[in-house]
């Protein structure tokens, strides 16, 4: 195991240990391999020494997150506003509280075969950023992008930072979980919406965990709901009339036709919160 | 790799792989078995332990990380005979059945305790949403922690 202080150091150390070494974050997935039947690492390089790497800071254009901030340390940070709700959600609700203390949102969003992230679907719908750092320098992506990179990029890499843009928006999040808490959630779906002054839906986003193996936006639900009023109603009945856009993953959790047919309503709940938000806001 | 740990408030040295799970190195070199092995993954919570005062899965901490931190384990929480306010709550409602998950409501309660004082009973739900029973329904646990009076006494470690 090696102790960098640095992203420079770090990424140093994973080229030189080579295929063998693996950057470690809270280490609650890397603990797993066994159980998952993978090989342990034989070398953890541990990314808690690297300065700045915990830091949260939210100012009124931007919330910029260190890959190592915990899903605790993010509810407990974030303001409750309405732009920022579907990320805190994401942070307070994913998981269980003992979890939530040593996970991270960089170890989170890097593990490709996790298909239940609840951060993923949250950082779609608010448009975040992903900093990579690798030996080639320095890059931005959007976090689509990211994430269909993760599996393809040449290695070493790594996530030194997320930024979530702020403007005047709406959003919630919501997860079903077998259990009322603490296991995985079998669907998810994370909203941020803009409300013109006519109080009809633009440019929303719509961010979907769980469904299938990987996360995506809901385009064609997003374009169906342009223009239309904030009404969870509708909203669930355009999301059933959309379904087919997806093909549930089948797993031991659940079967894939469940994660379809629960998905609509959690659109629903989700717009059930803007519409609170929304009305609060305007009164 | 060589780690030092404060164990229950006594200073240990562990020789062992730092990818070893924290909660492996407690059972198998340091004999306390408080900590129950059950899932080994962040689900059942049988396995927590307080690091640094906070209450995590012990399965899911390598050891090498952890050099310099402060552990407390069941064994470390109370003297047998004065337990702490939470062991004695669940002495006086009878909770207790096979008892393989109460180590872990234990440190996870006293943790949550200590920050949330006078908890509502969807709080302490919350709060015991990492802590699996398979025997109890947890119904009586949640009446054992309302029933507290004074929990400043949690905290009296
Ligand atoms: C019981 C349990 C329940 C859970 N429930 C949920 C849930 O409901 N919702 C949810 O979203 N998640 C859930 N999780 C997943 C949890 O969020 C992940 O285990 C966690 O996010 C991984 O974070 P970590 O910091 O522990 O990562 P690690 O285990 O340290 O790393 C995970 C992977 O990411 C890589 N990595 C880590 N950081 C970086 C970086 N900065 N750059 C590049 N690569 C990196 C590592 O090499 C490794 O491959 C659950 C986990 C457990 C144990
Ligand atoms: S054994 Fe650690 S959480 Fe179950
Ligand atoms: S008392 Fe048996 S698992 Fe809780």
């Amino acid at each position: 195991m090696t102790f960098p202080r640095s992203v420079d150091e770090a990424l140093n150390d994973l080229a030189a240990a080579g295929p063998d070494a693996i950057p470690v974050a809270g280490a609650t997935w890397v603990m797993r391999s066994p159980l998952r039947h993978e090989v342990m690492a034989p070398v953890y390089v541990a990314l808690s020494g690297i300065e700045g790497f915990q830091r949260i800071d939210v100012t009124d254009e931007a919330v910029s997150i260190g890959p190592l901030a915990t899903h605790d340390a993010l509810a407990q940070k974030l303001p409750p506003n309405p732009d920022l709700k579907a990320l805190k959600r994401a942070s307070a609700r994913s998981a269980n509280p003992g979890v939530r203390r040593i996970a991270t949102i960089g170890g989170n969003i890097c593990t490709a075969a996790f298909a239940a992230s609840d951060f993923a679907p949250a950082l779609l719908s608010l448009d975040a950023q992903i900093e990579v750092r690798d030996k080639a320098g320095l890059e931005w992506l959007p976090v689509l992008a990211f994430l269909e990179s993760r599996k393809s990029r040449e290695l070493p890499w790594l996530v030194t930072r997320i930024i979530v843009p702020r403007t005047v928006r709406l959003s919630a999040h919501e997860r079903l979980p077998m259990r009322k808490a603490g296991d995985y959630p079998c669907a998810i779906a994370s909203v941020s919406i803009a409300v013109d002054d006519r109080g009809r839906i633009h440019d929303a986003r719509i961010g979907v965990g769980a469904v299938e193996a990987a996360p995506r936006r809901w385009q064609n639900l997003e374009q169906a709901l342009e223009g239309q009023p904030v009404d969870p109603a509708l909203t669930e009945t355009a999301a059933r009339d959309l379904i087919a856009d997806f093909t549930g993953r089948d797993a031991v959790d659940a079967p894939g036709w469940y994660r379809t047919s629960v998905l609509p309503v959690l659109l629903r709940r989700a717009f059930e919160t803007i519409r609170t938000d929304y009305e609060t806001r305007a009164s | 790799m060589t780690i030092e740990l404060t164990i229950n408030g006594e200073v240990r040295t562990v020789t062992a792989d730092p990818r070893t799970a924290l909660l492996d190195v407690l059972r198998d070199s340091c004999r306390l078995t408080g900590a129950k092995a059950v899932c080994r993954e962040g689900f059942c919570g049988a396995c927590t332990v307080l690091v640094d005062g906070e209450a995590v899965p012990s399965c899911l901490r390598p050891i090498g990380m952890l050099d310099g931190r402060s552990i407390v384990t069941i064994e470390g929480l109370a003297h047998f005979e004065t337990p702490n306010p939470v062991q004695q709550a669940f002495i006086d409602h009878d909770v207790v059945q096979c008892g393989m998950c109460f180590p872990g409501m234990v440190m996870t309660l006293t943790a949550f305790l200590e920050t949330n004082p006078a908890p509502s009973r969807g709080e302490v739900k919350a709060a015991l949403s990492g802590n699996i029973c398979r025997c109890t329904g947890y119904e009586r646990i949640v009446d054992a922690v309302l029933s507290i009076q004074d929990m400043r006494k949690v905290s009296g470690r």
